[in-house]
């Protein structure tokens, strides 16, 4: 059912593969990309995930659907109350609508996603819904899936997504390249998580297209760790304003990875609102990149929003890049961003080891402080997989 | 209490110190030993906050000269922690916010890290939940202090008397108070004098650094110094403090005069 | 709004506009390597400035204008510029006596008198009429303290050496496409040397005049400042309404020792473009200080009211350690004007600190961006950094963009940035007016506060001055 849709979709993407050709340094939103390990992703074979054994079993109440194998995800599973498949009819009107909306459709890993992923994972919400999880299976080489939700007016739900990436330094390549498209009715109200946590040789290419109705309420919360690639670009439209958006991010990098995360965020109505808050750590050598854009066009009188990036660096061979972005053209309007980037406290860590605490152990106790602010957001399914994977502790060796 | 048998605790020597290449400490020499109170007074600049920091070996402070024993050790060759492990604790003049790190688990984490020292077992936590609430009394602090962050939205009376809740969780040997009373209220001051009042005992000692004689009224200092110029001008016994209340500091500029120093 | 609209109050036509006749000496338009050498014999120059402009040329050859900017405008045609235009007067005066009076007068029409009587007390101004030093005051007082102040030109003649050693080592031929072809076929601009332990003691100003259209401005100008100096410089510009657009790209070098200071203000004044956005200047200026002494300081100050279009990023580079490095901005655009600017500071040495403020005005159908970038260097330990970039938007159909890059690698440092955006709101005008305040003085007075921080920052005589451009300029948008 899903390949007569996805099939000139998956034929359209390669073709424009192929035109566009890899990103390259003169492309402002590729400039600071590591594009060797980019086109190292690209290349490499196109697998069916599998390795489901060092999961965490699923909570009471919660469905769980895997993607990214060879199964369809849907097999077997008793969906919750108010969540049900899309028609293929359904589909084919839908899929890449909000790609679209958001101005989306044509970015490269958005392109390298279409050109490969061979199913999509299309779901409709009608009223409040049981949590769901979706977990994306991992495999040696580069796996492409793809979700399509709709929340229909009034629609509740809280999704966690789960990207398990854990490996030894001796396994080989993993890569997931992720697109997913989401639509808010009026009043709807998603609570969706992104743990991504990975280690050794693992790429990322996460993309997420959202559309807000009038008075709907997002709420994203992504932690992401120990990729040696990644790129997370959630992008937002009010399409009339009127809607409540709440993006907080947790990059942690250690070695030599480099993770970007570009967000944007567009009111197309009036009075919209915003808080975003970023956080980024980075050890050892690796490269942390936050571009935050924020567009304020005419339409948009009465727009709040708010922007904090807050980044600390932990060693002098580390690098962080922060690049917010403000267009602004509605002038009443309460839009305001800030930025910092320093290491540890001084004087916190001091007053730790003037009551006995050992300094890496002060310098551990301040960095789970730094990273539980967002860690603690995630919606609540994931109190399982956090007790399994490493981002719990997130003082460990990055 | 003065006992001169009592143990030597604290043998500062001859001791200088900088802060930013700029010497503040210029030979200091003071002795303490367990039972006593001291109290270190003087106006602002004398070098008293910086003695203090040097002691807890704060990293913007740095040694220039003299020496330091703790118990007949070499303090300076010791980590701050250690310091802190083995019983010396300094009540800082501004406590320092840490949003994101529990009270509860930050003074959980430094109680056994002191325990753990003196050879004691460690509380799990529910046994040093039990246990702080104990000692949350000595200074009237309500419970709900030990949810919030470190000293995150605390009044200036609430970060001393978690300074002071921290005494009674260590334990130390020797005390060293910054101007534990500035900012505070007299009731505030008279709970935070309790605490260290109930804390002490013939094996400890604690010393005092203020302005005011007010909180002298309710510690009873042993000795009094007045530091000026980063040395220990004068010293004397508790008199010397209601002294100082009535004529000021100014016959420190005429004595610094007189021995040639500015 | 209400009937007597703000907009109605609108466009003072711009007073500077007229032209002044005179004679001219101009060189057929057009650029190539006979260009160059053409205008280095008639400045009459030694060799090492004609192989410094001849190795830059080469080097813009091979260069490709930049496309970056969010700015829109039509090609440049590099070969539709007349390079060289000089009022045709003899080797500057001895004496102002000497000058023509029509030059005279127009810097008097200008408010720069120059005449002995008329001039600023306390101001040095050199006069510069379409890039050619006319004359400067005060020089004989100046020299007295060994201060060097006088037009480049001049400079190159009297002190070769001091040029040679400092010109370029701020800003390099092959820093970027406008600073190689202004390296090119700079014309002139002011120098100044401020010996050791110096402190200047007046102002010094250039003024700049454009005269003639079609010709490109191609400033250049060398502050220097020896251990323990220090100097206040004003830089003021106007010129007259053409409809054709003029390009003006300017280098403007500081270089600070040990101890020394530099304080580099300019209000800008040039010709807008009419409200439809015909004609104006295109403004492509390379700025930067290089802090390279320790404890050194520099501070850019500006206030940005004209041009059609201004892309500049006075820049400084803080290499010795303790050096300090600020930049206040005050950028407004009305109709259709678009402004890309901003700064750079980058960290290179410890302890380094920079300040940035930036405060941008957009009114009418005009586009403003900030654009910044701090860079904190490895060596960089104990740097920090403060930014504080705010917009002030009026009406709902001009831009603010802020785009502050922040790159960091060196983890002993503090870098904080904070924005935001705000309006003139008919709240807070109603209650100024309501206690008396007339409309147009009550607009002055919500801009001026917006802009306190910056204007606070301009020497006396300029602040008083930048107050009253911006109100002018502002007539007629809130509303």
């Amino acid at each position: 059912m899903v390949n007569t849709v996805l099939a000139p979709v998956q034929k359209r993407g390669q073709a424009n593969l192929e035109k566009l050709g890899l990103p390259t340094r003169r492309q402002e939103a590729w400039r600071l990309t590591d594009l060797k390990r980019l086109k190292a992703m690209a290349s490499l074979p196109h697998v069916a995930g599998a390795d489901q054994s060092s999961w965490p079993s699923v909570d009471q109440g919660v469905t769980r659907l895997v993607i990214g194998t060879d199964s369809d995800p849907l097999e077997g599973i008793q969906l919750p109350e108010g969540v049900s498949p899309l028609s293929e009819a359904e589909l084919e009107q839908a899929l890449g609508h909000t790609l679209d909306r958001c101005g989306c459709a044509e970015v490269w890993p958005v392109e390298l996603n279409h050109a490969h992923s061979r199913r999509v994972l299309a779901l409709r919400v009608r009223g409040s819904v049981a949590p769901l999880e979706i977990v994306l299976a991992a495999g040696d080489g580069l796996i492409a899936t793809r979700v399509l939700l709709l929340l229909e007016e009034k629609a509740e739900l809280d999704l966690l997504q789960v990207i398990p990436a854990e490996r030894d330094n001796a396994a080989a390549p993993l890569a997931h390249s992720h697109v997913i498209e989401v639509h808010l009715g009026q009043e709807a109200r998603l609570r969706h998580g992104l743990l991504a946590s990975a280690s050794g040789d693992t790429s990322l290419l996460a993309h997420l297209a959202v559309e807000q109705e009038p008075r709907s309420s997002y709420d994203f919360v992504s932690v992401c760790r120990g990729w040696r690639f990644g790129r997370l670009e959630p992008q937002v439209l009010q399409v009339d304003g009127q809607a409540t958006t709440r993006l907080n991010g947790l990059a942690m990098t250690g070695g030599d990875e480099q993770f970007a995360t570009h967000t944007g965020v567009c009111f197309q109505g009036p009075e919209g609102s915003l808080d975003q808050l970023q956080k980024a750590v980075a050890a050892d050598r690796s490269h942390s990149i936050f571009n935050g854009a924020i567009q304020v066009p005419r339409a948009a009188q009465r727009t709040d929003a708010s922007q904090l990036s807050r980044n600390l660096l932990l060693s002098s061979q580390a690098r962080v890049d922060a690049k917010p972005e403000l267009e602004i053209v509605a002038d009443d309007v309460r839009c305001a961003h800030g930025a910092t980037v320093s290491q540890l406290q001084q004087d916190q860590l001091f007053y730790l080891r003037s009551r006995g605490v050992a300094a890496d152990e002060a310098a551990a106790l301040l960095l789970k402080g730094y990273c539980c602010d967002v860690v603690d957001r995630l919606p609540s399914v994931a109190p399982s997989w956090l007790a399994s994977s490493a981002v719990k502790d997130p003082a460990r060796p990055l | 209490m003065i006992r001169p048998d009592a143990e030597l605790l604290l043998d500062i020597s001859d001791l200088h110190a900088s802060v930013e290449d700029q010497p503040i400490l210029k030979g200091v020499n003071l002795q303490v030993r367990a039972g006593e109170v001291h109290a270190v007074m003087g106006r602002n600049g004398s070098g008293k906050s910086t003695l203090s920091k040097i002691l807890a070996g704060h990293p913007s402070y740095r040694v220039t000269g003299g020496s330091v024993r703790y118990r007949g050790d070499d303090l300076f060759a010791l980590e701050p922690e250690e310091r802190a492990r083995l019983g010396v604790f300094l009540g800082f003049q501004y406590p320092v916010e840490i949003p994101g790190v529990s009270n509860l688990e930050f003074l959980r984490v430094a109680t056994n890290a002191r325990r753990d020292t003196q050879g004691q077992e460690e509380l799990d936590t529910f046994e040093f939940e039990d246990h702080v609430r104990e000692k949350l009394k000595v200074v009237q602090m309500d419970p709900a202090f030990l949810e919030r962050s470190v000293n995150q939205g605390f009044s200036g009376g609430e970060k001393k008397r978690n300074e002071i809740l921290q005494m009674a969780l260590l334990e130390p040997v020797i005390s060293i108070l910054d101007e534990t009373d500035s900012g505070l209220d007299i009731d505030a001051l008279r709970i935070v004098a309790g605490g260290v009042n109930q804390l002490s005992s013939p094996d400890t000692a604690s010393i005092l650094i203020t302005h005011y004689q007010r909180l002298l009224d309710e510690i009873t200092p042993d000795y009094v110094h007045v530091m000026a110029a980063g040395r220990i001008l004068r010293t004397g016994g508790r008199e010397l403090a209601v002294e100082l209340e009535q004529i000021g500091y100014d016959w420190v500029d005429e004595q610094l005069a007189t021995e040639g120093v500015a | 709004m209400t009937s007597t609209s703000t907009r109605d109050l609108v466009s003072q036509p711009y007073k500077y506009g007229f032209v002044t006749e005179i004679e001219t000496d101009k060189i057929a338009k057009g650029l190539s390597e006979d260009v160059v050498r053409l205008i280095s014999g008639k400045k009459d120059e030694p060799d090492f400035l004609l192989q410094f402009r001849l190795k830059a040329f080469r080097h813009w050859l091979t260069l490709e204008e930049p496309d970056w900017a969010a700015l829109g405008y039509p090609p440049i045609d590099y070969q539709d510029i007349i390079y060289y235009a000089a009022p045709k007067q003899q080797d500057k005066k001895a004496s102002l006596d000497e000058v023509d009076p029509k030059l005279l007068e127009t810097f008097d029409k200008l408010g720069i008198p120059l005449s002995e009587q008329k001039r600023l007390s306390n101001v040095a101004v050199d006069a510069v009429f379409d890039s050619v030093s006319i004359a400067t005051t005060y020089k004989e007082k100046l020299a007295e303290h060994g201060v060097v102040f006088c037009s480049f030109s001049e400079a190159v003649k009297e002190h070769p050496a001091l040029i040679e050693r400092y010109l370029g080592t701020v800003v390099a031929s092959n820093d970027n496409y406008f600073a190689a072809l202004n390296s090119a076929v700079f014309s002139d601009g002011s120098f100044v040397f401020i010996p050791k332990g110096v402190e200047c003691p007046m102002e010094l100003s250039t003024y700049f005049r454009i005269n003639s259209g079609d010709t490109g401005q191609f400033e250049r100008t060398l502050i220097v400042a020896e251990e323990g100096a220090s100097v206040s410089y004003l830089e003021g510009c106007t010129a007259p309404m053409f409809d054709t657009n003029q390009l003006h790209a300017a280098v403007v070098e500081l270089v600070a020792l040990d101890d020394a200071s530099i304080k580099y203000s300019t209000v800008q004044n040039w010709y807008a473009g009419d409200e439809n956005g015909v004609g104006g200047i295109y403004n492509f200026v390379t700025k930067r200080g290089q802090c390279r002494g320790a404890r050194s300081r520099i501070s850019w100050t500006q206030v940005e009211t004209g041009s059609a279009i201004t892309w500049k990023y006075p820049s400084c580079v803080l290499q010795g350690a303790d050096s300090v490095g600020e930049f206040y901005s005050v950028a407004l655009t009305n109709n259709r004007q678009q402004a890309d600017t901003g700064t750079k500071m980058v960290h290179v040495g410890p302890r380094t600190r920079s300040t940035i403020v930036s405060k941008g005005i957009s009114a009418g159908h005009s586009s403003n961006s900030y654009r910044g970038l701090v860079q904190i260097g490895p060596g960089a330990s104990g740097a920090r950094n403060y930014s504080q970039c705010d917009s002030m938007l009026i009406g709902d159909q001009a831009g603010a963009n802020t785009y502050p890059y922040i790159r960091s690698q060196q983890p002993d440092s503090a870098v904080e940035h904070e924005a935001s955006t705000c309006r003139i709101s008919e709240d807070q005008l109603f209650y100024l007016q309501s206690r008396g305040i007339g409309f147009e003085e009550a607009v002055s007075m919500m801009v001026s506060g917006f802009c306190r921080d910056v204007f606070n920052q301009l020497p006396m005589e300029f602040a008083a001055e930048a107050d009253k451009l911006l109100a002018l300029k502002l007539e007629g948008s809130v509303g």
